[in-house]
C-alpha cells in the first residue's frame, strides 16, 4: 500500500564520499563528465592478486574530527572517516550544526573496520605473548565502536542500528529507517551506508574471479568480464513529513527487501527476487514502472549479476521495459559494498533534483539480455521517480524508490 | 519500545550446557560454572592461560543435514539447531513452514573461524585463497544458510552490533510482524568462538572466559504466553564511565514497573570490575531467584543476550513469574525488559 501523505518520509539532508569525490557536487561534477576513478591500490598489498586497481576515495589530509580528542581519533578507521564526513554534508544541508533530534542512526556496513580486525590477526599471529595494543585493535575493529567516535564528536547519544546484508546493507539500513518512521518510533533518522577497501574483502573477490583483470567494469556490456571494487559512504537525513524541520529535497517512497535462496553468491538466473522487490517497492510508492524515469542498477559487470537483473527488470516493467532509462554507477566508481546501495540512493536523488540521469561506462556492445534504455552517455531527463537495486551476497535482494520535490 | 501484542511462540538455544533450551534451563538452574578447556592455538604456544566453554559435539538428532549446511561454519550450525528448536517448541513443523515467516539475525563477531582461515590463505599465498571459503565470512552468510534450509525467501536480515543488539532486534519484528510484511519473525542471535576471539576477551581481564552459542526466539502475534513488555533503554553511552553511571536508572526504572515478585537474569560474567556497576544497581531488591547464566556459560558476546531472553521465556512459562532480564551491554546502550508469563 503507498504510504498516506501524512506518513511521506522527507529527505531532507544528503552526503556523499565517493571515488568520484567529497561531497554532492563533486559527485555531480564527475557523473556530468562521465569520469571514472579507477586506480592502482597502494594501502596493501595486491601482489598475487589478478585485480590491482579499484575506486578508491582521496580522503582530505586535515582530521575531519573537531572535537574528538585526539587520541581517540586515532582508533578510527579509514571507512568510519569517510562515514563522518557524509554524516556532516547531510546535516549542513537540512541547516543542523550537530546530531540534536537525531532519534536513531541506522547504517550498513559489510567489513566495518576491516583493516583493524586484520591488524589483530597479523599481531596475534605473529607473536605467542600479550601484545598490549591487541586490546585497542580488538576493540575497535567492531563496527558499533567505530560510530561511538562519531556520537562522541557530536555529543549525541542515541541508538545505534547496524546492518549487514552484504552488498545490500545500504539500500537496507535505508529502508529500515523508513520503516522506524512509518511506524511511529522515530522522526527523524539519519541512515545510510560505508565501507571502506580492505584487503580480506578485495582478496576475496580477487578469489571468486569477480574482480575484472583489466580494472575497468562494463556493466551491460556483452563481454563484460567482472566488477571493480570501491570505497564511500552515504548517508540520508530521513525526517517524518508531519515533524519535518528543514526542506525536503525529495522522498523515499518505497522500500522492499527479499531473498533469493538460488545460491550464496550467484543470483537466481531469472531475477526472481528481484521482480519481487520492485513490484513491491513501487506498490508501496504508489507507482508502476512506466512512472519510474531511472534506474540505478545493481550492475556490478558480472556476467551473472547483469544477465539476472536485466532479466528481471524485463519481466518487472513489461511493455514499458524500452522506456526506462538504467545505467550502473558502479561503472564509473565500482562497487562500494556496504556502502554501494546508500552511495546509490543518493545519486537517484541527486539525479532527481537536477533532473539528469548518470551514464554507465565502459559499454563496447550491449548484452542482449538488456532491453531498457541502458544510459551510455550524461543526459538530460524530466522524471518524477528513481528506483535503484541493491543485490548482496546470501540473497538479499533490496529496492529503493525515490520521488523527486519540486526545487 | 512497544512490544504488547506481540507474543514467544517458540525459543530454542545451543550454548556451552548442550543443544536445547532445556540444556540451557538446567544448567543454569543447578548453578554450577561448566568446566573451560584451554583454547587451541595454530602455531606457537601461547605464553598465557585462555580458558574457553565451547559448544559440546551436537548428538545426533541436533545435526541438520542441507548441500547449503555441508561447509557452513559453527555459527550456522548452531543457529540452525537453536531455530529448528524454536520452531518445533513453538508447534511447527519445519519440513511444512506457513508461509510469511521472517528471520533477524544478530551478532558481534559473526563468521570468524573462516574469516581468520582465509585471512591467513590470503596471507599465505592470494593466489591460493579459498574461493569457497570467502563467502562463508560475510556477517550474513548464516542468514542466508537458514534461509535456504527453511525455504524463506521474504525477509531476512542481519544486524551487527553489541551484546544486547537483539533488543533493537525484537522492535524491529514487532513492526514487521504488526505492519504485515512477515506473520512471525524468528530471531537469531549466534556466536562461534575462535582462538582470536577467545584471547581477545583476555586483553580485557585475564578471566574473561569466552564462549559460543545461539538463542532463537519465535515472535508472533498470533499467540499465547509469554511477552516481552516494559523494555527500558536504550539508555546511549559510548563509555564504560557512561554506562556505569546509567545502569542504576536503568534499574530503577525497570523495578518500578514491577508490582511482585520476579527472576532476575543478570549479565555478570564473574570480572568485578565490569559486573560491579550492574550488581550495584540491582542490589537492594528482593528477587525470587537471580540467574546469572555467563556465570555458567561463559561470555558468548553477541548471543549472550539471546541466551538470556530464551532463559527467560523458559523461566516466565515454568514459574507463572514475571522475569527481569538485564542487559547493559558493552559498546553503545543499556536495556533491560520484563518477561511475563
Amino acid at each position: 500500500m503507498p504510504f498516506p501523505p501524512s506518513q511521506r518520509i522527507a529527505i531532507t539532508g544528503a552526503g556523499i564520499v565517493s571515488p568520484l569525490g567529497l561531497g554532492w557536487e563533486a559527485n555531480e561534477r564527475s557523473l556530468a563528465a562521465d569520469r571514472s576513478a579507477f586506480r592502482p591500490v597502494d594501502f596493501f598489498d595486491t601482489s598475487g592478486l589478478i585485480a590491482k586497481t579499484a575506486g578508491v576515495v582521496d580522503l582530505p589530509t586535515e582530521s575531519p574530527f573537531r572535537t574528538l580528542p585526539a587520541r581517540k581519533q586515532s582508533h578510527v578507521d579509514r571507512s568510519t572517516r569517510m562515514l563522518l564526513l557524509a554524516i556532516r554534508e547531510a546535516l549542513a544541508q537540512a541547516g543542523r550544526n550537530g546530531m540534536e533530534g537525531i532519534d536513531a542512526l541506522v547504517i550498513g556496513t559489510s567489513a566495518g573496520a576491516m583493516p583493524l580486525g586484520e591488524a589483530y590477526f597479523e599481531n596475534a599471529q605473529h607473536a605467542p605473548g600479550r601484545i598490549p595494543s591487541q586490546l585497542s585493535r580488538a576493540e575497535h575493529y567492531q563496527p558499533q565502536r567505530q560510530i561511538n567516535s562519531i556520537a562522541d564528536e557530536f555529543g549525541w547519544r542515541g541508538p545505534v542500528i547496524i546492518v549487514s546484508n552484504a552488498c545490500a546493507s545500504g539500500a537496507n539500513a535505508i529502508g529500515w529507517a523508513a520503516d522506524m518512521i512509518r511506524s511511529g518510533r522515530c522522526k527523524r533518522v539519519l541512515a545510510g551506508g560505508f565501507d571502506a577497501l580492505a584487503r580480506l574483502v578485495f582478496a576475496g573477490f580477487d578469489s571468486l574471479r569477480a574482480l575484472a583483470p583489466s580494472g575497468i567494469p562494463r556493466p551491460f556490456d556483452a563481454q563484460r568480464d567482472g566488477l571493480a571494487l570501491g570505497e564511500g559512504a552515504a548517508v540520508m537525513l530521513l525526517e517524518a513529513e508531519d515533524a519535518r524541520q528543514s526542506a525536503a529535497l525529495g522522498d523515499v517512497a518505497g522500500y522492499s527487501t527479499a531473498t533469493d535462496l538460488h545460491h550464496l553468491t550467484q543470483p537466481d538466473p531469472e531475477g526472481k527476487a528481484a521482480i519481487r522487490t520492485m513490484t513491491s517497492a513501487c506498490a508501496q510508492a504508489g507507482v508502476s514502472p512506466a512512472h519510474i524515469g531511472y534506474i540505478n542498477s545493481h550492475g556490478t559487470g558480472t556476467p551473472f549479476n547483469d544477465v539476472a537483473e536485466a532479466s528481471a527488470i524485463a519481466a518487472w516493467a513489461g511493455d514499458a521495459v524500452s522506456t526506462i532509462p538504467v545505467s550502473s554507477t558502479k561503472s564509473a566508481m565500482g562497487h562500494l559494498l556496504g556502502g554501494a546501495g546508500a552511495v546509490e540512493a543518493v545519486i537517484c536523488l541527486m539525479a532527481l533534483r537536477g533532473q539528469w540521469l548518470p551514464a554507465s561506462l565502459n559499454v563496447r556492445t550491449m548484452d542482449p539480455a538488456v532491453r531498457f534504455d541502458l544510459v551510455q552517455k550524461f543526459r538530460q531527463a524530466r522524471f518524477e521517480h528513481a528506483l535503484t537495486n541493491s543485490f548482496g551476497f546470501g540473497g538479499t535482494n533490496a529496492t529503493l524508490v525515490l520521488q523527486r520535490r519540486s526545487a | 519500545m512497544n512490544l504488547d501484542g506481540i507474543h514467544i511462540r517458540g525459543v530454542g538455544a545451543v550454548s556451552s550446557a548442550g543443544w536445547s533450551a532445556d540444556d540451557l534451563l538446567r544448567t543454569v538452574r543447578e548453578g554450577n560454572p561448566l568446566p573451560t578447556v584451554n583454547c587451541a592455538r595454530p602455531g606457537d604456544e601461547r605464553t598465557w592461560p585462555c580458558p574457553v566453554r565451547l559448544v559440546p559435539p551436537p548428538p545426533p538428532d541436533k545435526t541438520a543435514r542441507h548441500p547449503r549446511l555441508r561447509r557452513s561454519s559453527a555459527i550456522t550450525r548452531y543457529s540452525v539447531a537453536a531455530a529448528l528448536g524454536a520452531l518445533v517448541d513453538a508447534g511447527h513443523d519445519p519440513a511444512a513452514l506457513p508461509p510469511g515467516l521472517g528471520i533477524l539475525f544478530v551478532m558481534m563477531n559473526g563468521c570468524v573461524n573462516y574469516t581468520g582461515r582465509f585471512f591467513n590463505e590470503v596471507l599465505q599465498n592470494p593466489a591460493q585463497a579459498s574461493p569457497l571459503i570467502f563467502p562463508e565470512t560475510v556477517f550474513n552468510a548464516p542468514a542466508s544458510h537458514i534461509a535456504s534450509f527453511l525455504g524463506i525467501d521474504g525477509v531476512v536480515s542481519t544486524q551487527v552490533g553489541s551484546s544486547n543488539a537483539i533488543v533493537e532486534a525484537l522492535d524491529t519484528a514487532a513492526f514487521w510482524i504488526r505492519s504485515g510484511i512477515v506473520e512471525e519473525c524468528l530471531i537469531i542471535a549466534a556466536e562461534e568462538c575462535d582462538w582470536l576471539s577467545a584471547e581477545a576477551l583476555t586483553y580485557y581481564h585475564p578471566k574473561f572466559i569466552a564462549a559460543e552459542g545461539a538463542g532463537a526466539l519465535l515472535l508472533s502475534a498470533k499467540s499465547t504466553g509469554p511477552q516481552v513488555r516494559e523494555v527500558v533503554g536504550p539508555l546511549c553511552y559510548t563509555s564504560w564511565d557512561e554506562r556505569a553511571a546509567l545502569l542504576p536508572d536503568l534499574a530503577a526504572q525497570t523495578r518500578a514497573k514491577l508490582t511482585g515478585a520476579a527472576i532476575l537474569i543478570d549479565d555478570r560474567c564473574g570480572i568485578h570490575r565490569i559486573d560491579r556497576a550492574e550488581q550495584a544497581a540491582w542490589s537492594g531488591a528482593q528477587w525470587q531467584a537471580v540467574r546469572s547464566p555467563k556465570l555458567i556459560l561463559g561470555e558468548s558476546m553477541g548471543a549472550s543476550s539471546a541466551l538470556q531472553l530464551v532463559l527467560g521465556t523458559l523461566e516466565a512459562r515454568d514459574t507463572h513469574q514475571p522475569v527481569v532480564i538485564s542487559m547493559p551491554g558493552a559498546n553503545t546502550a543499556a536495556y533491560a525488559c520484563v518477561i511475563t508469563p
